[in-house]
């Protein structure tokens, strides 16, 4: 079945039929494969048993519920997920991002189907420029937006501190301003998720619009705008589905629509780019470009996580990282 | 091998030695014991060698014959055939270390604890497992980015290329298990952390801490849930698809090669 559809895909490679195998191209597993199979496994144990004889694994003191570490990170391969908490909603960050990148991982082969340019390694025009280019571009994308958002020192922080502070007393802010916590020193947006909770403003709004003092409040009067029919409820199983459920807009701005069409622009933005140039041709160029990038971004967040994020995630130098081990 | 024609005495010491060399190669490959072990005789000709590749079930896993430019360093970097070779050693060394480690949390620390001072070669037990297992994620990557950039995932391969993606995400899940076994600071808010992502999934968070991590905080539930799927489940899974990946290269026809 699967075969009569690939035959009939591609009439061309029947037109052509492939060259019968040559015996003279081919060598004897053992010695010339199992030999190099051999040694690469000895380089590896040696190197890993002298690797271990000098480097020990690390053993902190006992788990101990009570004491959270400051900062306290997850593994190197998952930094880059726990980095991404910092920006944006944490279902996409830590769940529906990852998921939608291994399901793009895995539907590579369905979408580029054609056989040109396998088994030999960047084997199409562009190949080779495609992957540095992304490559680099995704290092910077994800360097600049890191150092724009979240933690004190970023660019945003210093670009915001002059709006003014939130006046408690006020019954509406008028022009933007930033509540700061009690005691606290004013700092400007610390990450763009600030933007649904301490940036307020109002403007004034009809009253008969759904606002009844004539000011429209952010975030105070869009943080629970009811979805439609919200009062019918449904049970299915453990679930409780449309019990309730009332759109916080700030916070879907701030932490979902901000974050992910910036990310997404920027990836529309080079795959254009490349297009315009006319290095991306294919389906293969285009794929090239989507993985490199991916995978870049992917190390370079856990660089970040593990590199530059001190005590309370901010944003550091190396080596003025810190932990306190509780 | 049987002498068909006698050769007489031999004529001088050049001889002799050739003798009892052949002697000895005899006594080694031919008795009736090796011959039991190993059906093809000694891999030094082209015949045997093909044999011994086909008769193996260890080397059975590799055609008999193989294309020239495929054991090119190069090719592969042999990376797919290490990440392999860490999935055995993290075996062997993970079998060695379950003899010391109880999985619960009164004594899973001092476990490990002890294991590092009170057992001969412990520490570097567990040191070798711990670097080999990074070792392993950073290999599975780099094989991926090897069989992304020869475009070996294209037809005939797709599956294969779906099977290695889901061999990608046992590596990760086996590798963060493990990372709580040891009970200590590090283990227990590392994994803490990854608690937190799974309860950020819509709809299902809930059900994902109460399944996978055994509760909404990391506790006592969690330890043996990890220390089953670290030791047992994930590995068998494991095992289970890496054949079909290794059958699968086989049934493609060998690995990618241009048209
Ligand atoms: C535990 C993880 C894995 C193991 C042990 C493994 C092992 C191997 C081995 C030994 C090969 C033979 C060629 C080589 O060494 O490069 C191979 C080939 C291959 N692997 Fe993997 N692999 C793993 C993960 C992956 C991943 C994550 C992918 C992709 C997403 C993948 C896709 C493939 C494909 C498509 C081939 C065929 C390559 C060709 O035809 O040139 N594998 N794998």
């Amino acid at each position: 079945m699967a075969v009569e559809t690939r035959a009939a895909a591609q009439p061309a490679a029947k037109a052509r039929p492939r060259p019968k195998r040559q015996r003279e191209e081919e060598v004897l597993v053992w010695p010339d494969l199992v030999f190099v199979e051999f040694i690469a496994a000895v380089v590896f144990t040696i190197t890993f048993l002298m690797l271990s004889v000098f480097i020990n694994a690390p053993l902190l003191n006992r788990a101990n519920p009570e004491l959270t570490p400051n900062p306290s990170k997850a593994p190197w391969y998952f930094l880059n997920l726990q980095e991404l908490l910092l920006h944006m909603d944490k279902a996409w960050a830590g769940v529906l991002l990852p998921t939608i990148a291994l399901g793009f991982f895995a539907s590579i082969p369905y979408v580029d189907r054609s056989r040109a340019g396998q088994g030999v390694w960047f084997g199409s025009k562009h190949a080779v420029r495609l992957t540095l280019v992304s490559a680099a571009y995704s290092v910077i994308i994800v360097g600049a937006l890191v150092s724009f958002d979240a933690g004190e020192r970023t660019y945003a922080e210093r670009l915001t501190r002059w709006i003014p502070s939130c006046n408690a007393e006020a019954q509406h802010q008028g022009t933007p301003c930033l509540q700061d916590a009690e005691g606290e020193e004013h700092t400007g947006l610390l990450s763009t998720k600030d933007i649904s909770k301490r940036l307020e403003f109002s403007v004034p709004w009809p009253n008969f619009l759904g606002v009844d003092d004539s000011n429209l409040d952010w975030p105070r009067d869009l943080d629970r705008i009811p979805v439609p029919f919200n009062n019918i409820c449904g049970n299915v199983g453990s679930f409780h589905l449309w019990c309730d459920m009332n759109l916080n807009i700030p916070s879907i701005m701030a932490e979902q629509v901000i974050p992910l069409s910036t990310v997404a622009g920027f990836a529309v933005a080079i795959i254009y780019v490349l297009f315009r140039v006319g290095w991306l041709r294919t389906k293969r160029d285009l794929f090239i470009v989507m993985f490199t990038a991916v995978l870049v971004a992917y190390l370079a967040l856990s660089m970040v996580g593990s590199f530059f994020r001190g005590e309370g995630q901010n944003l550091i130098w190396p080596w003025e990282i810190k932990v306190d081990e509780g | 091998m049987a002498v068909t024609e006698d050769p007489g005495k031999p004529r001088n010491l050049a001889e002799r030695v050739q003798r009892l060399q052949d002697r000895v190669y005899s006594a080694i490959f031919h008795n009736y014991v090796w011959q039991s072990i190993f059906r093809s005789g000694y891999p030094n000709t082209p015949r045997n060698q093909m044999l011994v590749v086909a008769t193996n079930i260890f080397l059975h896993l590799h055609p008999t014959r193989i294309h020239r430019t495929h054991v090119k360093i190069t090719h592969t970097y042999c990376l797919g055939g290490l990440t392999f070779f860490m999935f055995l050693i993290l075996t062997v060394t993970g079998v060695l270390l379950m003899f010391y480690y109880v999985p619960s949390v009164d004594s899973a620390y001092q476990d490990i604890a002890a294991l590092e001072t009170n057992v001969k070669f412990g520490l570097l037990m567990r040191n070798m497992h711990r670097w080999t297992a990074h070792a392993m994620v950073i290999l599975v990557f780099l094989h991926m980015m090897r069989v992304f950039y020869t475009g070996a995932y294209k037809p005939p391969r797709e599956f294969n290329w779906v099977v290695g993606v889901i061999l990608l995400v046992l590596t990760l899940v086996l590798s963060f298990t493990g990372y709580l076994l040891p009970w200590d600071q590090l283990a227990l808010w590392a994994v803490t952390v990854g608690h937190g992502i799974g309860g950020s999934a819509p709809f299902f968070g809930d059900e994902t801490q109460l399944i996978v991590f055994g509760g909404f905080e990391v506790g006592p539930s969690t330890l043996i849930r990890f220390y089953t799927l670290h030791v047992i489940a994930l590995p068998i899974i494991a095992a289970v698809f890496m054949s079909v990946h290794f059958w699968r290269i086989r049934r493609d026809g060998g690995m990618a090669r241009p048209l």
